[in-house]
């Protein structure tokens, strides 16, 4: 007798949500990246239904980085610090899909570049690349809330994801991408509870559910990566039975926090028994990313074309019937 | 459909709702109408008179059929539903003026305990009718035989049997001191003498012999030392009368707002010293005064009844506490013996008593024992919950059979300490708060009805509310700045709004609430909700499962059970399951020092209470964080709140 399967049935979807506009929309996107929608655990499409599969966003920066290894550079030769050049290389080259713009440059260590030279980049880069596209501000809570709501209308009707808002942070940046027709990052430090308090926020401020992804904060491997994995678990559990208020995508910046591990950046001299660092920091990326596609990761901000590429490989495998 | 609604004798006429409780007009008329039970129908104390026009009420027991006659009516249970004239007698009043500040403060406590309430048998809270009246210490005036040839027993053996012959009583003893003067006593009032007994644990000291009769003459104190307010009641024990209240901040909290602070303190130089002077400090100056007030002799106080938090307690007993805060937490003492008060350095008689409630553990003291004995959740058939609100808030949870409790450290927002404008609930503090949404114009009341000069724990829950429910602060307690508004402004201490502009203030400066107020207050509240709801859950029960929730705290003469649910620091369940009983720890104390019998079930109670160590329990951190938001971040359990 064949054996039949338990198969579960969630009360609730993920919410959809769509990132850039293309013309029909009012933006000049050529494509739109939509990420969330589905009603199922991760990769268990026989209990429900996957719309849209997990996305990689290429980080770029419009500073030239002065914390990445040579091995992380590498690839993008001369583009660092051009911002266009780097997001052209990514779209052309590396056929990234979806874009991810550090803006750096204003913060005061990377030349505390204005609110209006910011705007200036995004408006360069959504002329140079027709792909959908993220922007995150330079950490700084004050500098962003003078640099963000300028790009943000800058970047008006091409329905960009802009980040991060925080709990203690978010009013202004909820703001501008109501005004100016944008989804919103609502990052919470690790905690399933602020992730949900903040979304709640953020909705009561007039922005729908379904222009907002959660960035429940990672840690890459060796560094917290179980902590996230079990809380974007968590989190998804909650919002398939039901739970709205937590029924949001994830993104997760596994470029970030990969390439700050000592065991990605340490040279083989140093080292000699972790072996050659050309594959050790791209191998951190990938694992730590492929960990958290598991847990529920729905957008990849990622940085080594090699580490994004088998990534690649692997969600489709995953994705494979 | 709004009428007017006038009060006599004070002439003062108001417009009211339809369906509004007279005692809500009353209040918003500006008068003080009796409510010890905050309007349950419960207390009967604020009766009126309707002298014109109609109102709905609900029959109460506490109208007699001859008030009935007169138009007698509770204020709390009746609605106005015409224009209406309405007598208010003044034993209906609380004549604010006529009691000092502190008074104030503890004028509902009066009315709780010391009138028995024939309500529901389930529901009552215990009445002192259902202990023996037997103080810690009572007076016995004696009229000895003289001895002669014929009956020669000892001077000693003859007051013991005298007293045998009136009171049946154990083992007795008697110090050295009074022994060395009872021949001398006895023969020079012509063996007329007055004895104190004073209860021992299980035996009885003559503490006192005083020649002549004085038994007219006994009082004892009663005190709730909380770690930011100590609390104390002077009391007649023979008529059981409380005399004088009052209340103060614990000096101690100069060395640190929380037990653990105090605790690594006493371990400093003089540490210890000047711990268990600030608090014997304070009792003293209140014994004093309130003595002095009363035309009441020192040597006459014969007896002194604490109740307190663990730490508390061994600080006024100058014991190391040092242990309770190290693994496993363990006390040098939960059951104090009774011992001499001047050895604790409380200065009332130099041979008179000094009791400590009995506590359950190292973080769940003598004071909840007496709020449990005090609420009588330890004789209900069905299961209730005592929270109380103080720094360390404590809640108990259980029935007759069973008690489980545990404390969570909420801070002394609550009671008006680590806020900017906080103050005790006492004459001046802004106690209930409302803000029209139309217009944000604001509206409050404060205690004693003169200018406002900051806010107590009540208030705090009013504004709150009326902050959320106006949007000036968002659901995480923080100030919405994009309304445009002059009294939203950047202040010394960040971000606040301005509640009273100082110009109606009485202390001429601004009262404000600041977004490091809401902090504290939020996670005060967070703490004492999310405590609650991991040891109902710790024991797979659901709130639905609780029949009464008693909420016990240092607030003042009110607190508004929808606004504390509305702000999430109470669950949300039918209203009627609660019941605001103020201090029940000092309520307890006094039952106790007036019974034997209590002080046996006191006893019982702290050894049948179970500790529930919540820093262990998982998911406990959980439940908080998630309760760091108004009302809660599972807007499901607040279905009644978010509509």
């Amino acid at each position: 007798m064949a054996v039949e399967f338990l198969k579960m049935k969630w009360a609730n979807a993920i919410n959809e949500v769509v990132i850039g506009a293309t013309k029909q929309d009012g933006g000049s996107r050529s494509s739109v990246i939509k990420v969330g929608g589905q009603t199922t655990l991760p990769y268990l499409s026989d209990e429900g239904s996957i719309p849209n599969p997990p996305v990689i966003a290429y980080e770029i920066w419009d500073a030239t980085p002065g914390d990445w290894s040579e091995v992380l550079k590498e690839p993008f030769g001369n583009c660092l610090g051009k911002p266009v050049e780097w997001a052209k290389k990514c779209v052309n080259e590396f056929k990234a899909d979806l874009l991810c713009l550090r803006l750096m440059g204003a913060h005061s260590d990377y030349g505390n570049n204005s609110a209006e030279k910011e705007a200036e980049v995004v408006k360069d880069i959504l002329k140079a690349v027709d792909k959908p596209l993220i922007i995150i501000g330079c950490g700084d809570d004050e500098k962003d809330n003078l640099v963000l709501p300028k790009c943000a209308e800058a970047a008006k009707g091409e329905r960009c994801l802009i980040g991060s808002a925080l709990q203690d942070n978010y009013k202004t940046l909820a703001a501008s991408c109501l005004a100016d027709g944008h989804n919103i990052i609502a990052e919470s430090p690790i905690d399933i509870n602020i992730a949900k308090q903040l979304n709640i926020l953020i909705s009561d401020m007039g922005l729908s559910q379904d222009r907002i992804v959660i960035n429940p904060t990672i840690g890459a491997l060796g560094y917290g990566l179980e902590y996230a994995y079990s809380i974007m678990e968590r989190g998804r559990l909650s919002a398939l039975n039901g739970d709205k208020m937590l029924a949001m995508p994830y993104v997760c910046f596994v470029g970030y926090e990969s390439w700050r591990a000592k065991e990605a950046k340490a040279l083989e001299k140093e080292f000699p028994e972790w072996g050659n660092e050309k594959d050790r920091g791209i191998a951190w990326e990938m694992v730590t990313a492929t960990a958290l596609l598991q847990a529920g990761a729905d957008i990849l901000v990622m940085r080594h074309p090699k580490a994004v590429g088998e990534v690649q490989k692997t969600i489709n495998k995953l994705l494979e019937k | 459909m709004k009428f007017k609604v006038k009060f006599y004798p004070e002439n003062k006429e108001i417009e009211a709702e339809q369906g509004k409780s007279v005692l809500a007009a009353a209040i918003s008329a500006g008068l003080h109408i009796n409510s010890s039970c905050g309007g349950d129908g419960v207390c009967g104390r604020c009766k009126v008179i309707i002298r014109k026009g109609t109102v709905h009420t609900q029959p109460s027991g506490r109208i007699s059929a001859e008030e009935k006659a007169k138009g007698y009516y509770l204020a709390c249970l009746s609605t106005v539903e015409s224009d209406l004239e309405v007598e208010v007698p003044p034993e209906s009043k609380i004549d604010l003026d006529k009691i000092s500040d502190e008074e104030a403060y503890l004028s509902r406590l009066k009315g709780i305990f010391t009138e028995s309430v024939e309500i529901d048998k389930a529901e009552t809270i215990i009445g002192e009718e259902l202990f023996l009246h037997s103080p810690l210490a009572s007076k016995i005036f004696l009229e000895l035989p003289k001895p002669d040839l014929e009956d020669k027993i000892s001077d000693l053996e003859r007051v013991y049997r005298e007293i045998r012959k009136k009171e049946n009583l154990p083992i007795m003893q008697m110090g050295l001191s009074n022994v060395r003067r009872l021949g001398n006593l006895l023969r020079s009032s012509d063996w007329k003498i007055t004895v104190t007994l004073g209860k021992r644990n299980d035996t009885v000291e003559v503490v006192l012999v005083e020649p002549g009769d004085t038994q007219d003459r006994s009082f004892g104190f009663a005190f709730d030392i909380g770690t930011t307010t100590i609390s104390g009641e002077l009391i007649n024990l023979n008529t059981k009368k409380i005399l004088s209240a009052k209340a103060t901040f614990n000096k101690q909290a100069s060395f640190g707002s929380d037990i653990i602070t105090r605790i690594i303190f006493a371990h400093e130089q003089d540490g210890l010293e000047r711990l268990h002077h600030a608090v014997i400090d304070g009792m003293n100056a209140m014994i004093r005064e309130m003595v002095a007030e009363n035309n009441i002799d020192l040597n006459d106080v014969t007896c002194c009844l604490c109740a307190g938090n663990t730490t508390m307690i061994h600080l006024l007993l100058k014991v190391d506490p040092s242990f309770i805060r190290r693994e496993p937490y363990v006390p040098t003492a939960n059951f104090v013996p009774v011992v001499r008060a001047s050895e604790a350095g409380i200065k009332i008689n130099p041979r008179g008593l000094l009791a400590c409630v009995p506590g359950v553990s190292g973080y769940v003291g003598g004071d909840i024992t007496a709020g449990v004995l005090a609420s009588g959740i330890s004789d209900a058939e069905e299961l209730s919950i005592l929270i109380d609100i103080g720094t360390n808030g404590e809640i108990v949870l259980g029935n007759k059979d069973w008690l489980i409790g545990c404390a969570a450290s909420a801070g002394p927002a609550f009671e008006g300490s680590g806020v900017v404008c906080g103050m005790r609930a006492t004459k001046g503090a802004i106690q209930r708060f409302e803000i029209d949404p139309k217009n944000l114009k604001v509206n409050y009341v404060t205690i004693g009805e003169v200018l406002p000069i900051g806010i107590c724990g009540s208030g705090y829950i009013d504004i709150i509310s009326e902050l959320l429910k106006t949007h000036i602060i968002d659901k995480n307690g923080k100030i919405n700045t994009s309304i445009n508004d002059s009294r939203i402004r950047q202040g010394e201490f960040g971000k606040e709004f301005v509640l009273v502009d100082k110009k109606d203030t009485g202390h001429k400066q601004d009262i404000v609430i600041t977004e490091m107020d809401l902090d504290n207050l939020k996670r005060a509240k967070a703490a004492i909700f999310s405590a609650t709801s991991a040891l109902v859950k710790h024991l797979n029960l659901s709130f639905e499962d609780v029949r009464k929730i008693y909420i016990a705290g240092g607030f003042g003469t009110y607190l508004d059970i929808e606004k504390a649910i509305t702000i999430g620091l109470l669950p949300d369940l039918p209203r009627k399951k609660f019941v605001f009983i103020g201090n029940s720890s000092l309520a307890g104390a006094r039952e106790i020092l007036l019974s034997v019998d209590a002080f046996r079930r006191a006893d019982q109670i702290a050894k049948k209470t179970t500790y529930f160590e919540l820093s262990v329990e998982p998911g406990y951190m959980d439940e908080y964080v998630a309760a760091l938001f108004f009302p809660h971040t599972d807007k499901e359990r607040f279905p009644s709140v978010i509509k």
